[in-house]
């Protein structure tokens, strides 16, 4: 060995010099990496229940099914949340009508919450501050990602128009209307972007995000519940999808009005990334605390102080919502009163007093259980996140059993759930009194209680998620409730066999309060409840710990 | 927190092993642990350290083999973490609690905990409690585990590379702290692949190799075991005479240049000091080996690889 091997690595390390322009390609990329596998899977479930709905619809017998759908699309339920039907029979137009909101927002959520995970959840843990040490500064590191995002948000709406022509219907409608979901897609991945500059936690910028969605979906029903606030379709994706009516009018100023809300959103997301730190936000919260303000010192309070802020967020939605069913039950059964041929028809279908104002909130309370359940879904994703992150390692050095340490953080959930459902009964009852409906707290009450079975059905499938497939605990919890919802809804429509329809928690709740309680069938889920969560504890308490 | 009698190991395991799918983590591992002994687990990255840890904290469950803490089957938790402390190598704490929160929990709950020794060891490793873990550096979310640990009387502490994000200020008041916990009689788990700090506080040492324990020993013995590499620089070129051959624990002598040479020394410096003292040295450089190196050096695979060099 000699003197002169020393120099030798050297020029051998600097062999090949990077390509210029390589960087921003290869964030692009990390970006495509990130979003695909949701975008997918988001853009074959639009496409698929687009498509289902379309070619069940034109081989149901138009007879047979005429009445009973017809009782159905007056249901006010179904009328407040999926809008005034136009153009039924027309495949296309009845697609719309029955899955237009829906797949819009789930699309959109999708789309808010991808954005908020791929931005400032990366940022958050870390993984940014790698990326921003490379040639890229963080305004051109986020548009990268953004423009991924509102390519796989425009995918997700191509797949949907493909889903309808594929079935038969109307080209024109069908682009239309995949232009429209895709465009929602593009502002709920636009906000999500922009909340994640503004504020430093992921948590919290997605909760924001996805709050301005569904206050959109608020304005939407106020604008078709007020004719004289009809002006306000023009601020919401979902009134827009009305206005835009695909299958009937067809209109695209609706689609300009959305291309438009992208771009500034776009723009104002640009803007604040140029101006902030990495790692932080204008509207950061302070990390210095003033001492001893509060104890700490048990599990129940830990899981008290987890649970605390999310009941207050979800509860604030859930009242807003319920609050305006309340305020608007007049309006809806007064529209039914005065066309007494849909009562009738309603009737014969099997919907009492859907012209009461009982049989009204009676059956929006069941969809309360859609929102609890995905509240008790992602705090048991919440607890699964903290096992990956390493948070629960220091717990469970402890003398801490864990099962001692999930019965506490269950016990705080289902303590929320019960709040959640409460404040509802309670929002719902303000809002009719003041209308001058007739509608007792109690009745409001025994409504919004008539659905906590479902939602234990949504815990206990999380909690057996936890144990046994714990990446999955949110789509598995939030399953019963969501995917239950549509389920009876598409079987009531196209006339599927009962059995299929059983498979549907809400098959077993009678429309409280306007039916009475269905004993047995709640007494069943509680059955299921119980033995998804005993499942889950058993399997739990042996597997390995993540993270 | 009553001892439990000197009998009972603190720490036993018995062949056990772990496997990820096809992945062998940890292979028939087999160790005991007196109480009151600072023990040092040491090894490379990925040897399956934490994977040991983790088993003996009940965390994950053995594919093969059981071990106990003070008696205690590790996977009965609720009993056996009543003895024993744990800081792990990457703290993470819930973002919304403040430090002295998280402290008041693990308190809370713990095995009990000397809280006139917590507010000192604040004070000591100058951690400001009242802030949001969020705004915590690694640094600082490792001092509150080890706030937490130390402040307990729990009679093992279990600690996974605790100084990996610490400067060398709190790295010494951190071995200070491992010194008064055995001078009270607790047992310490220290595991670490920081040669130096295993040296200054533990009695007695085993070392992992891909998931085996390939030796335990004193520390004496780790003492044999080092191997200093010392680089010579002389003012003149010396006649062929001169030569360290003789001197005791030299290996892999080599002359870089006739002014220029490196060498290898197991043992004390004081023989290789007088063989130099009769040269005129104007640069003399003793730098210690990483533990690797040392791994391959007693191992063989260092041997082999310096002569797959020379071909």
């Amino acid at each position: 060995m000699t003197a002169g091997t020393a120099a030798a690595p050297t020029t051998s390390a600097a062999g090949r010099a990077p390509e210029p322009g390589a960087a921003g390609w290869v964030v692009t990329a990390l970006a495509v990496r990130s979003v695909s596998r949701g975008a997918v899977l988001v853009a074959g479930v639009a496409a698929g229940m687009a498509a289902l709905v379309a070619v069940q619809h034109r081989q149901l017998d138009q007879e047979l099914a005429g009445a009973s759908l017809a009782a159905l699309a007056e249901n006010p339920a179904i009328r407040t949340l999926f809008g005034p039907p136009v153009a039924l029979d027309d495949p296309g137009g009845f697609t719309v009508w029955r899955t237009g909101t829906a797949i819009a927002v789930l699309v959109g959520v999708w789309a808010a919450l991808a954005a908020t995970r791929v931005t400032r959840g990366e940022e958050e843990v870390g993984r940014w501050d790698l990326l921003l040490a490379g040639r890229l500064r963080l305004p051109a590191v986020l548009l990268r990602h953004l423009a991924v995002l509102l390519g796989a948000a425009a995918l997700v709406g191509a797949g949907t128009a493909a889903g309808l022509v594929l079935a038969g219907t109307a080209t024109t409608g069908a682009v239309l209307f995949g232009a429209l979901i895709g465009g929602t897609g593009m502002v709920g991945a636009a906000l999500g972007a922009l909340a994640a500059q503004l504020l430093a936690e992921r948590r919290a910028a997605a909760g924001l995000a996805v709050g301005v969605l569904l206050a959109g979906l608020l304005t939407r029903m106020v604008a078709d519940g007020v004719p004289a606030l009809g002006w306000l379709h023009w601020l919401s994706p979902f009134g827009l999808l009305g206005r835009s009516a695909p299958f009937a009018a067809d209109r695209v100023l609706p689609l300009v009005v959305l291309a438009a809300a992208v771009a500034l959103l776009v723009a104002a997301a640009a803007t604040v990334a140029t101006r902030r730190d990495v790692g932080s936000g204008p509207w950061r919260r302070s990390g210095a605390v003033a001492s001893g303000t509060r104890e700490l010192r048990s599990l129940p309070a830990l899981a008290a102080r987890h649970t605390g802020r999310p009941v207050v967020g979800w509860g604030a939605a859930v009242v807003a919502y319920f609050l305006l069913i309340g305020l608007l039950a007049t309006t809806m059964t007064d529209f039914l009163t005065e066309n007494p041929r849909f009562a009738e028809l309603a009737a014969r279908a099997g919907f009492a007093e859907l012209g009461s104002v009982r049989g009204y909130v009676a059956s929006l309370f069941t969809l309360l259980a859609v929102p609890v359940g995905g509240f008790v879904a992602s705090r048991v994703a919440a607890t699964a996140a903290d096992e990956v992150a390493g948070r629960l390692t220091l717990l469970y050095s402890l003398p801490v059993r864990r099962v001692r340490w999930l019965a506490a953080e269950l016990t705080g959930v289902a303590t929320g759930a019960v709040l959640l459902a409460g404040v509802a009964g309670l929002a719902t009852w303000l809002g009719a009194t003041w209308v001058g409906a007739d509608l007792s707290a109690g009745a409001a009450l025994a409504g919004v209680l008539n659905v906590l079975p479902i939602v234990a059905v949504c815990l206990g499938a999380a909690v057996a998620a936890l144990a046994w497939a714990p990446a999955a605990v949110l789509p598995l919890g939030v399953l019963p409730a969501a995917g239950g919802y549509l389920l009876l809804v598409l079987a009531d429509t196209l006339a599927w066999p009962g059995w299929v329809r059983g498979l549907s928690p809400f098959a077993h709740v009678a429309a409280v309060p306007a039916e009475p309680v269905d004993v047995p069938g709640l007494a069943g889920l509680l059955v299921v409840a119980a033995a998804l969560t005993a499942a889950g504890l058993a399997g739990y308490r042996r597997r390995d710990l993540r993270g | 927190m009553p001892v439990p009698a000197p009998a009972v190991p603190a720490l036993r395991a018995e062949h056990l092993s772990k496997r990820f799918s096809r992945t062998v983590a940890v292979d028939d591992l087999s160790l005991s642990v007196s109480p009151g002994e600072v023990f040092g687990f040491l090894g490379p990255n990925g040897a399956g350290k934490s994977t040991t840890i983790r088993m003996v904290l009940g965390l994950l469950r053995p594919s093969g083999g059981h071990v106990e803490v003070f008696g205690v089957p590790a996977h009965d938790v609720g009993r056996a973490h009543r003895h024993l402390a744990y800081v792990p190598a990457d703290v993470a704490l819930w973002p919304a609690l403040t430090g002295r929160e998280c402290l008041d929990l693990l308190a809370g709950v713990g095995p009990g905990t000397d809280l006139d020794y917590r507010a000192e060891l604040v004070e000591r490793f100058a951690l400001d409690p009242d802030r949001r873990s969020r705004t915590y550096s690694t640094g600082n979310r490792q001092k509150v585990a080890l706030v937490a640990a130390f402040a307990t009387r729990a009679p093992l502490l279990v600690l996974d590379e605790p100084t990996s994000g610490l400067d060398p200020l709190m790295e010494r008041e951190f071995r200070r702290c491992v010194t008064e916990a055995a001078d009270r009689g607790q047992t310490v788990f220290l595991s670490s692949h920081q040669l130096a700090e295993v040296e200054a506080v533990c009695g007695r040492v085993g070392i992992l190799r891909q998931g085996r324990l390939v030796e335990v020993a004193g520390l004496r013995e780790l003492r044999r075991l080092r191997r200093s590499e010392i680089s010579v620089t002389l003012a003149h070129p010396v006649a062929a005479g001169v030569g360290f051959d003789g001197v005791d624990g030299v290996a892999d002598l080599q002359w870089r240049s006739p002014v220029e040479l490196t060498m290898t020394l197991a043992g004390p410096p004081a023989p290789v000091l007088r063989a130099l003292a009769g040269l005129e040295v104007v640069a003399l450089d003793v730098r210690e080996p990483s533990l690797e190196e040392l791994f391959l050096d007693f191992y063989g695979d260092h041997r082999s690889s310096r002569e797959e060099l020379r071909a």
